[in-house]
């Protein structure tokens, strides 16, 4: 059981990063969006798990943000991708179907 | 009614009860800890709180305007646990270890300080993960320590540096794992036991197939030898060098007292006065504390690498501090410099050694008493009245030996240093009765050494036919110790008789006398001076050293006929014929004959 879990969580984190990029390249958006479209997929659990990947891709690079005054809350920090960023999701956009494929292939036999 | 507490979150102002701010509050702090040494750790942090007021000003309005625990709980599981997420952000070397601890499940438990519970940095409380114990008995242990010397406040301070703070996931686990009692280790030793013998058999069962035909790889052989000594020596070194690291804080602890109880005086050793005696030897106030400054970094600083390396060796921290280790040998060295300019100083203080003599007159009777009185010193460890008591103390302190100082102290409160005193009786070139006291110290120039001696006190006395001796000079404080030394002689003319009391034992010092008999001996009698020296008048009963050492050599020339000898030393020149003797020492010439 706990393996079982422990395997998917695994395997939502992997994509995770696949997945943020992904929603970023329709438009930028901030956190609370992110999660919410994460969440209708079921790809993220916990919202926690979000932070500190949008910072570490920020900090490499691959995104950019912006402060925007909410007219309800606090400031809003929108996410955006940058070139690399840009660039880097092809590649992974490439790679995961070459994954999927594989992977399907395998699965199927 | 419950009560409110306001708080700002992201600048969001939230009144909020007081149970649920407990949580939010345990909440954010453990996930801030989980984040504390990560990259962009501050960022991650802010992030989360924009979004956890976001979130509770989604549960609030004008109608519900305080922030429930129910809703606290909503944001807490929406956000998730921290073990849940933080770990994304964690290096490799540390996901590596977690996984290891994850898989195997008696886990290596690490000591780390613990600063989610810490009174100051979390050691105890760490320490007490270790071992599994409450941390507070620790506290109290450490607490108690510090009133010897600071010996607790010390091992604290080490601890502190060297053990690291638990900071991520891993650490934290590392710390909390498995408690280290004897179960465990007994079953660490027995699994190391086991490796070891499966090896040792693996080894034998190669040796036997290189006997079977060893021609084939003898290179392998060798290098089979050296792993089987290898192995063997790294089993034996793992258990040595914890035994070395145990010895090295016990020892460290040991010198750690000795050093500063020497030092400020938290004593456990008798006269053990050291900061005294630095004060005696060095010129003034700023030396002194240079002094001490320098000896606390020279000796102290070794001893806190040791407890350190110690520590470090026995608990495996990884850590090593090149900061520290920088900034230990530039103390030390600073210590070293300081003694190095403070001892080239010091010495020019002890350039020349000056003697003051000084007459004492001696109403002449016939037959003089001698007696010892008993230097009063207001240090109450040290006086003792009744001086045929031969416990330790007494014995130790009425004992002679040229370099025998005490330091007593005043009823001021002052310390002053005491030597002792030596008395010598000589022939008097005159027919007066002579008392001479010679007084000698040392200083940078004569004059300065002169004043130094002039200022020793000593005190003799004479009532009736009675002379009293001080058994002690006294040499106050400002003068410093510089070797101050201090000799009586009494000059005795032919055919005046001294009695010496049984008191003088310790005070007379190698006086010549016709019989040779040693000072002990020479007590309880009375003496008489002669052309030739002292001699005995009521030593009848008394072996004398001479007859003594004559019985013996008659017996050596039984065997090998060798009464003759010449002996020169510092006493002066002794020479022995079997007819005749030439003594020639501080008291004069003398011959004797043996001639019928």
């Amino acid at each position: 059981m706990i393996n079982t879990e422990n395997t998917k969580a695994q395997m939502r984190k992997g994509v995770l990063e696949l997945c943020i990029l992904s929603i970023l390249s329709q438009g930028d958006a901030y956190p609370t969006e992110i999660i919410e479209k994460l969440k209708e997929t079921k790809l993220v659990v916990v919202e926690g798990t979000l932070y500190p990947l949008l910072t570490r891709l920020k900090n490499t690079g691959l995104l950019n943000y912006r402060w925007e005054e909410s007219a309800s809350g606090p400031p809003r920090k929108y996410y955006m991708l940058t070139e690399i960023g840009t660039s880097y999701l092809k590649e992974l956009h490439l790679s995961w179907y070459e994954l999927v494929d594989a992977v399907n292939k395998t699965i199927k036999k | 009614m419950n009560k409110t507490v306001t708080i700002n979150i992201s600048g969001i102002i939230f009144h909020i009860e007081e149970d649920a701010y407990e949580a939010l509050s345990k909440y954010l702090s453990t996930i801030k800890s989980y984040f504390s040494n990560t990259d962009g750790g501050n960022e991650i942090m802010s992030d989360i709180e924009a979004r956890i007021a976001e979130m509770l000003q989604n549960k609030t309005n004008t109608v519900k305007q305080v922030v429930l625990m129910s809703d606290v709980e909503e944001v807490m599981n929406s956000m998730g646990k921290p073990e849940e997420f933080a770990n994304d952000n964690e290096s490799s070397h540390e996901k590596q270890f977690e996984t290891t601890t994850n898989q195997n499940n008696s886990g290596i438990k690490r000591l780390f300080r613990d600063g989610d519970s810490k009174v100051l940095g979390g050691v105890c409380s760490g320490i007490g993960h270790y071992f599994g114990f409450d941390p507070v008995w620790l506290r109290i242990a450490l607490l108690l320590l510090f009133f010897f010397a600071g010996t607790g406040f010390l091992i604290y301070l080490i601890l502190w540096i060297a053990v690291p703070e638990a900071k991520t996931t891993a650490e934290k686990l590392a710390m909390k794992g498995e408690k280290a009692d004897i179960n465990n280790i007994s079953k660490t030793v027995k699994e190391e036991a086991e490796q070891l013998k499966k090896r040792m058999e693996k080894y034998g069962q190669d040796f036997k197939n290189m006997a079977s035909n060893h021609s084939q790889a003898p290179r392998n052989a060798v290098e089979k030898t050296v792993d089987f000594i290898t192995d063997i020596f790294t089993y034996l070194g793992k258990a040595i060098l914890k035994i070395i690291a145990t010895l090295m804080v016990i020892f460290g602890i040991l010198f750690f007292l000795g050093l500063s109880g020497s030092i400020f005086g938290f004593t456990f050793i008798e006269n053990a006065s050291g900061s005294e005696w630095i004060d005696l030897f060095l010129l003034n106030r700023t030396d002194f504390y240079l002094g001490i400054l320098g000896i606390i970094l020279f000796v102290g600083i070794p001893i806190i690498m040791l407890i350190y390396t110690g520590v470090r060796l026995l608990f495996k921290l990884p850590y090593n501090n090149r900061w520290i280790n920088l900034t230990a040998g530039i103390f030390w060295i600073i210590g070293l410099t300081i003694l190095f300019f403070l001892g080239i100083k010091t010495s020019t203080d002890f350039n020349i050694t000056a003697k003051n003599r000084e007459s004492i007159e001696v109403i002449p009777h016939d037959t003089l008493i001698l007696t010892m009185h008993q230097t009063p010193i207001n240090n109450a460890e040290m006086i003792e009245s009744d001086e045929d008591q031969v416990d330790d103390k007494s014995f130790k302190f009425n004992y002679r030996s040229d370099n025998d100082y005490t330091i007593g102290i005043d009823e001021n409160h002052q310390t002053y240093l005491i030597g002792h005193a030596q008395l010598n009786i000589i022939k008097s070139q005159s027919n007066q009765i002579e008392l001479v006291v010679i007084k000698e110290a040392k200083g940078k120039d004569k004059l300065a050494a002169n004043e130094r001696a002039k200022n020793i006190s000593y005190t003799v006395s004479q009532t009736d036919n009675t002379i009293q001796f001080d058994n002690l000079f006294k040499v106050n404080n400002a003068d410093k110790f510089r070797f101050q030394d201090l000799k009586v002689i009494l000059k005795l003319p032919v055919g005046k008789v001294v009695y010496l009391d049984n008191s003088l034992k310790n005070l007379i010092y190698d006086i010549e006398n016709l019989t040779n008999t040693y000072d002990g001996d020479m007590v309880n009698r009375r003496w008489k001076m002669t052309e030739y020296g002292l001699a005995c008048v009521d030593c009848e009963g008394l072996v004398s050293v001479k007859d003594h050492n004559k019985q013996n050599e008659d017996k050596d020339s039984e065997d090998e006929d060798s009464k003759e000898m010449v002996n020169i030393n510092v006493n002066g020149v002794n020479v022995k014929a079997n007819d005749a003797k030439v003594k020639i020492d501080s008291t004069g010439v003398h011959i004797q004959t043996n001639k019928k």
